[in-house]
């Protein structure tokens, strides 16, 4: 009985402590945010002016709209990618699916500073990609499409493939029966895999880092070149707002999973 | 190419459709074997076999949705080997329905429709005909959920006879339902398909389904056919030992021909049972291996001392202790052991008939019935 006692404890007391590890940071990032303290670093009376400075920085909003754009685009190609990358695999028999496969998830599992400095040494010695826009989006592409990959194929395996065959059967060529049954029953899938794609593409510090050259500075970039002149009160807001946008994501996400749910 | 706005096809030669020494295999299985078949227009015609017969993978061929290895199928004379499902004069209710989840019963029913690009006032009032025809009144707005499974069987339905297709195929699709409601698909079934005259090509492992709905029924067991006629035909003359087992014909004397004389041949059992049988008309180039007797054909009356003997070539008569009854309702089905052999005879009596007999287990009793019945098998 004691004995269960002081272990209910110590567990209680690690929950908190990985908790507070875990929320601490964060939320004192977002408090700071709003204080008038002008390291960022102490409560000195609310301010929503680092805000206003925030939006007002040109290299912040430069950064940004790059950030946004590479998400942008990289969300919309991963998820096509991944789509009919998924329906291959799945509906096409040939030999090395199962290597395919497999080796279709490696830059899930890979560490990013192997992806990152195996694309640079690949975009600058061999194929002489320019460094910026087209490697950032190559290289974001490369680790987010498996992901698509990865959560439609999963759909598929749940998938009534008699529908497919019901829409041949009426008359809808391969393709129509795509556009009509299958591809709006993936659609769960496939939005799903945007929602966790962009906060991962517009997140992403470490490849990038590696293979984004000089002057395309993306906001995890820029926010981490802010920190090494010292913490400072609009990298707080950056943080918060980052935040939210992933909140936002992650809410969006759960939203979806559970209409389908719903929905059959 | 499917031709729109027709009604049934009608060939000069009266077959809708035509399977010519169809072979399929999958790997080393043969599913089906050189099959040979022709329906006429307008038939329900039933594939029964039991499961992993090739019933569903003949279809399948009919359908397109796969590609037989070897031979030739033809839909109103034309040969469609050639041809993607999408392209064939023919449409399939699926076993599990595959209705479309993300499309309402109107949208589902007017699916096929949509792709032969009518318009969307002709595809609202043909679809208004069909939700008729399998009385759905009501229901278009509905998604596939949130119908039964009576409902979307006729969903199923409909959306395969919008097309007007030469034949329909069913794949099994009363399977899923309970028997209550199979029994009442069964007969909207029919009902639905004389009103359309459609060619039915219809797959089932049940028999009462294939004898109540079919106009012609075709056994299947192992990728062939092993017998193929009208539902009286086959469930009163199994022609193997299959068929009549299979059938319901569960009391069966395998044995072989000993004499024949006077309009009547003499079967020698195994267990050196005598059998008369009467002389098929049509002489077969199989060897008669045995005949069978249904259940329901048998009398059953207690062993009395003052025994009637009567004449063997009219009357197959053997004498029995009843092992067990089971009590059925309408019938109740005795097993009696025999003592002139180690067997086991299955009888059915109908409440009526000699049904209010006390024939309790281990009654001793005299089994008998018209030779005339005795029905002849060939391997």
């Amino acid at each position: 009985m004691k004995k269960k006692r002081i272990a209910s404890k110590i567990l209680g007391a690690l929950s908190v402590l990985t908790l507070t590890f875990l929320w601490a940071p964060v939320i004192l990032i977002i408090v700071y945010s709003f204080s008038n303290s002008k390291y960022g670093s102490s409560w000195e009376g609310f301010t929503f002016k680092w805000y206003l400075k925030l939006f007002t920085n040109e290299q912040v909003r430069d950064a940004l709209m790059r950030s946004l754009i590479i998400a942008g685009v990289t969300v919309v190609v991963s998820t096509l990618i991944g789509t009919i990358t998924a329906y291959g695999l799945y509906k096409l028999n040939f030999r090395g699916k199962q290597f395919l496969r497999t080796s279709i998830l490696l830059p899930i599992v890979f560490p990013s500073v192997v992806t990152g400095s195996a694309l640079l040494v690949f975009f600058t010695r061999l194929i002489h990609i320019p460094l910026g826009f087209p490697s950032i989006i190559i290289a974001h592409i490369v680790f987010c499409s498996p992901l698509a990959v990865f959560i439609i194929l999963g759909r598929m395996q749940r998938f009534d493939w008699s529908w497919e065959e019901a829409a041949l059967d009426l008359g809808a060529t391969p393709f129509r029966t795509f556009m009509r049954v299958t591809g709006p029953q993936l659609m769960p899938a496939i939005m799903a895999s945007a929602m966790l794609i962009f906060p991962w593409s517009f997140d992403d510090f470490v490849i990038t880092y590696f293979v984004a050259g000089v002057g395309s500075t993306t906001l995890p970039i820029y926010v981490f070149s802010q920190l090494r002149f010292g913490s400072t009160p609009v990298i707080n807001t950056i943080g918060t707002l980052f935040v939210a946008v992933t909140m936002l994501g992650i809410l969006l996400v759960y939203l979806v999973q559970k209409k389908t749910k719903t929905s059959g | 190419m499917k031709v729109p706005d027709k009604g049934v096809t009608k060939t000069d030669s009266g077959i809708c459709l035509e399977v010519r020494d169809v072979v399929k295999r999958f790997g080393k299985l043969t599913a089906v074997d050189h099959v040979n078949l022709q329906i006429r227009d307008g038939e329900i015609f039933s594939f029964l076999g039991p499961s992993g017969c090739g019933k569903s993978t003949l279809l399948r061929v009919v359908a397109g949705l796969e590609n037989q290895d070897q031979g030739d199928v033809l839909i109103s004379g034309q040969n469609v080997n050639e041809l993607p499902p999408y392209k064939r004069d023919c449409n399939t209710v699926f076993q599990n329905h595959a209705l479309f989840p993300h499309m309402t019963v109107a949208e589902n029913i007017g699916f096929g429709l949509v792709e032969r690009r009518l318009s969307k006032s002709e595809i609202k009032k043909k679809v208004a005909d069909k939700i008729e025809l399998v009385t759905l009144g009501g229901m278009e707005d509905r998604r596939p959920d949130q119908l039964s499974g009576g409902q979307r069987q006729r969903v199923a339905l409909a959306r395969a006879l919008i097309l007007e297709p030469a034949v329909l195929l069913l794949d099994e699709p009363l399977a899923a339902l309970d028997r209550k409601l199979r029994k009442e698909m069964q007969i909207e079934l029919k009902r639905i398909q004389r009103e359309v005259g459609t060619t039915f090509l219809n797959v089932t492992h049940d028999q009462k389904e294939a004898l109540s709905v079919s106009d012609r029924i075709g056994i299947m067991n192992e990728g062939a056919f092993l017998q193929i006629g009208t539902p009286d035909e086959i469930y009163e003359k199994p022609g193997s030992i299959f068929v009549a087992s299979f059938m319901g014909a569960t009391n069966i004397f395998s044995g072989k021909v000993v004499s024949q004389k006077g309009g009547n041949i003499e079967l020698e059992t195994s267990e050196g049972l005598k059998i008369f049988a009467p002389e098929p008309g049509n002489s077969s180039r199989d060897p008669i291996v045995g005949v069978s007797i249904h259940p329901e054909l048998i009398r059953l009356e207690p062993e009395t001392s003052e025994e009637s003997s009567s004449d063997p070539t009219s009357q197959t008569t053997f004498h029995g202790k009843i092992n067990e009854v089971f009590y059925q309702g309408d019938f109740s089905e005795f097993t009696v052991a025999l003592k002139e052999a180690d067997m086991l005879l299955t009888v059915h009596l109908t409440r009526g008939k000699g049904y209010r007999l006390l024939l309790p287990e281990g009654q001793d009793v005299i089994v008998c019935w018209d030779c005339g019945s005795n029905n002849i098998l060939r391997g």
